[in-house]
């Protein structure tokens, strides 16, 4: 059994000693006469056991949250303590160092060249006329791209360089096990942001017992300190929860006192709880809020707020390298927002009607036989996963569409189409709509329905003129909420509109959606901070206050029909 | 009662709810311009009755009604009557106020415009002022007739709903306890404008009010565990009733 194990158990023992103590000392200290005591026996012993686990498990609960991170600040500062003099050695070497300093002035004089270079072609692409010329253009640009190969062999042999200096430094530290923990810091210390975490994470999964991606007697000598570091913070921690434990347990049953009001005070007790439960879940949701707001301005500074919103060409292929010559990328986000536009519409067209009919028919028409047996399978078609729809999209309604368009003689017709993700989209909202709907309608008054028969109105006339009419913001709500579901949903479309940003009207053409890019921005191989991830991050903020726009909405409406008739 | 002077003759009427017996052979003879009262405790069966008389039981699933209800002479308890052209003639006024959820013009004018009473607008208007004016509603919402009418009180509300009754020209108009959910001066004004509308109408009115019942009808029928104990004039069953239980029901020990 492990360390944490143990003292989570121990404190439950420990939690049911204080109820036990609390109800047996209240109860002793009032004899026979039980009725002096204030509250219940077991009052007495709640608030004991509550006094005694709740400031014991806050501090479990704050060592399982940040326990690990403290752990590598701790151990990570420690080795970079121990490899300071060797770390300034390091760099003292490097500035005197000659041949480094040589290529890396030469490495800046290219680059400055390329970017001169850079200049001089668009000066030569923008003139019109006569004036132009071609083969110059040609003559500069072969010129750059020879420069820039220059360039990446002189950052190359730089690169050499600085690592035989630190190589050369590295050797001269003993073989031991002080030596590692050395190597282990200076490593640390000159390595970037990135390759810092990658370390630490390498040296986590050795001290955890798992498979790291690399391993070397640094990194052997990190996971130890780890190891060693934890186990002291989990026996402080222990130390910790005993002595608050201990402490809240003596506290409490001190008060307890005939006249001492146990039942009000866990009633405060319990309130504490739920208020931190409450404050949990806010807060949580205030973080990925205010991590999504970060992260997307970090974006506008790259690419302006009216580009990314009015631009009409989105690829967000960016060259790897600062100085590549290539694409550099094109943030315009109209296209997707078309994109999810249309098929939210496509959607909408095939799931409004038919689920605010099937909810009337359900509610207004169908007998309670009918009712039991239909009601429930609308409510499978709502529990099918979207990947299921997203590939009958794919392989059943795409490659019908093509058959049906092109007998028709549209020619070029692709499977993947936004036509048929809307339509399957629209599918698996029905159900939303209609249950939503059903909801409403029957939430109608009777009264208002007799009203109607009673002045002579049909069936049909009663529905559409009274009872629509009185369902209306229920309804539109329902429709609402529909909508900000169909802008989220992601699946679908990936697999069945396509990954083309195209700006089109044609529903037969492969759009893609925010989702989607999200998704093709986010998988596979990514560097966290270029500006094609972080445009994610901005394509993030968008749906989330389009969906939270349309939330809102649909709240307020169905808020302003629940006061008028309940 | 002289066989000319009623507007509504029932004969031998049973309603069941499913299994369940609601109306035991009730057989009575409603007067025209007049107001007749059903009085009754809790479950009697008078509400049943008065939805027998526009057949709104149809709307309940399981409800079955035998037996013959004539309407000036015409048999209305008759599968092939087609109950929306009865409902024209017979209206119907309910417990609470349920004005439609449209404006206090729409709502006057909703059956005129089912029933296509109306050939031009300018008759609509016609159709919907006189129609407030007899539910004395006119001068109050005169100037706002395309507020919703969910926004007039309880009251209003209700002679709001009297006028949509009225507009269709009904021969016969059905209360269902029409003050139960108002209170005293709205009350008073609604049974003034009962007392009214007995010059062109047939009025059946359900209380739970003995003094309501009292101040407003001509006639009144005693109704108990679903039969019919005794019907007259409002006087006689106040002053001199026949039955013992009837007696018991007015001097309040029971019900």
């Amino acid at each position: 059994m492990s360390i944490d194990t143990i003292i989570a158990f121990s404190l439950l023992v420990v939690v049911a000693g204080g109820f036990y103590a609390g109800r047996t000392r209240a109860i002793r200290l009032v004899g026979d006469a039980r009725r002096e005591l204030h509250s219940l026996p077991n009052y007495y012993g709640y608030y004991v056991a509550l006094w005694t686990g709740l400031p014991a498990l806050l501090v479990l609960m704050a060592y399982a949250l940040i326990g690990g991170q403290v752990a590598d600040r701790m151990v990570v500062s420690e080795l970079t303590r121990e490899a300071a003099p060797l770390t300034s050695t390091y760099l003292e070497t490097l500035t005197n160092d000659a041949d480094y300093q040589a290529l890396t002035a030469a490495a800046a004089q290219q680059r400055g060249r390329v970017v001169e270079l850079n200049e001089e072609i668009s000066r030569l692409r923008s003139t019109r006329g006569e004036d132009r010329d071609p083969a110059m253009i040609e003559a500069r640009r072969a010129e750059q791209l020879e420069v820039l190969n220059l360039a990446t062999d002189t950052d190359a042999q730089a690169v050499r360089r600085q690592e035989e200096i630190s190589q050369g430094i590295l050797d001269s530290i003993a073989e031991d096990a002080g030596g590692y923990r050395i190597r282990a810091g200076f490593q640390l210390e000159l390595g970037g942001n990135a390759a810092k975490q990658l370390f630490m994470a390498d040296a986590r999964r050795i001290a955890d017992g798992r498979i790291a991606s690399r391993t070397s007697p640094a990194l052997d000598a990190a996971a130890a300190s780890l190891v060693e570091t934890e186990a002291l913070i989990r026996r402080s921690v222990a130390g910790l929860v005993i002595l608050m434990a201990i402490a809240g347990f003596g506290l409490s049953r001190f008060q307890i006192a005939p006249s001492f009001r146990a039942r009000n005070n866990v009633e405060r007790l319990v309130l504490v709880v739920l208020f931190l439960s409450s404050l949990i879940a806010i807060l949580t949701t205030v973080g990925i809020v205010a991590s999504l707001l970060f992260e997307s301005l970090r974006f506008f500074r790259e690419v302006p707020l009216q580009e990314f919103l009015f631009g009409l060409q989105w690829s967000p292929q960016i060259a790897i390298r600062a100085d590549q010559v290539g694409q550099s990328g094109a943030f315009g986000a109209v296209p997707l927002f078309a994109g999810t536009a249309m098929i939210t519409l496509i959607a909408m067209v095939v799931a409004v009607p038919i689920g605010l009919f099937s909810a009337i028919y359900l509610s207004e028409y169908a007998g309670t036989r009918f009712r039991q047996i239909a009601k429930p399978l609308l409510e499978i078609l709502a529990g099918i996963p979207t990947v299921v729809y997203g590939f009958f999209a794919l392989l059943t309604v795409g490659p019908f569409i093509r058959g049906i368009f092109g007998a028709l003689g549209f020619e070029d017709v692709v499977t993947q189409s936004a036509l048929s993700a809307g339509l399957v989209m629209g599918v698996m909202i029905i159900p939303f709509i209609s249950s939503l709907s059903d909801d409403v309608i029957n939430s109608v008054p009777q009264t208002l329905r007799d009203g109607s028969y009673a002045m002579g109105a049909t069936k049909s006339e009663t529905i559409r003129q009274v009872v629509l009419p009185a369902a209306l913001p229920g309804i539109v709500g329902a429709v609402l909420l529909a909508i900000s579901r169909a802008i989220g949903e992601t699946m679908i479309v990936v697999m069945a509109a396509g990954q083309g940003a195209n700006l089109t009207a044609n529903p037969l053409e492969a759009v893609t959606t925010i989702t989607v890019q999200i998704v093709m921005l986010l998988t596979g191989d990514q560097e966290f901070d270029s500006v094609k991830t972080l445009s994610a991050f901005a394509l993030g903020l968008v749906l989330f206050i389009l969906t939270l726009i349309m939330n809102i909405i649909a709240l307020r409406v169905v808020r302003r029909y629940r006061e008028k008739y309940d | 009662m002289s066989e000319t002077n009623s507007k509504v003759e029932v004969r031998d009427v049973d309603v069941f709810y499913g299994d369940k017996q609601a109306l035991n052979s009730v057989s009575i003879d409603i007067p025209k311009n007049s107001v007749t009262a059903f009085i009754g405790p809790s479950g009697c069966g008078k509400s049943t009755f008065l939805r027998c008389l526009n057949r709104m039981n149809d709307t309940i699933e399981g409800a079955r009604v035998e037996g013959s209800i004539k309407i000036d002479g015409e048999e209305i308890n008759d599968k092939h009557l087609d109950p929306v052209i009865l409902r024209a003639r017979v209206g119907m006024v309910f417990q609470k106020p349920n004005p439609f959820p449209k404006s206090i013009y729409d709502n006057v004018a909703y059956g005129p415009r089912i029933h296509g009473l109306a050939q031009s607008s300018d008759e609509l208007d016609d159709i919907v002022e006189q129609s407030l004016r007899k539910a004395g509603l006119w001068e109050e919402v005169s100037d706002r007739l395309s507020h919703p009418g969910t926004s007039l009180s309880g009251g209003q509300q209700q002679r709001l709903v009297i006028a949509r009754a009225i507009a269709v020209n009904p021969e016969v108009i059905l209360m269902d306890e029409p003050c139960s959910a108002l209170d005293p001066i709205a009350t008073a004004r609604i049974e003034g404008l009962i007392d009214e509308l007995r010059e062109n109408y047939c009025i059946v009115i359900v209380t739970h009010s003995m003094q309501q019942a009292a101040r407003v009808s001509q006639q009144t029928a005693f109704f108990h565990l679903g039969d019919l104990v005794e019907h007259g004039p409002t006087e006689t069953i106040f002053t001199n009733p026949r039955e013992q239980k009837t007696q018991d029901y007015i001097m309040g020990r029971f019900g």
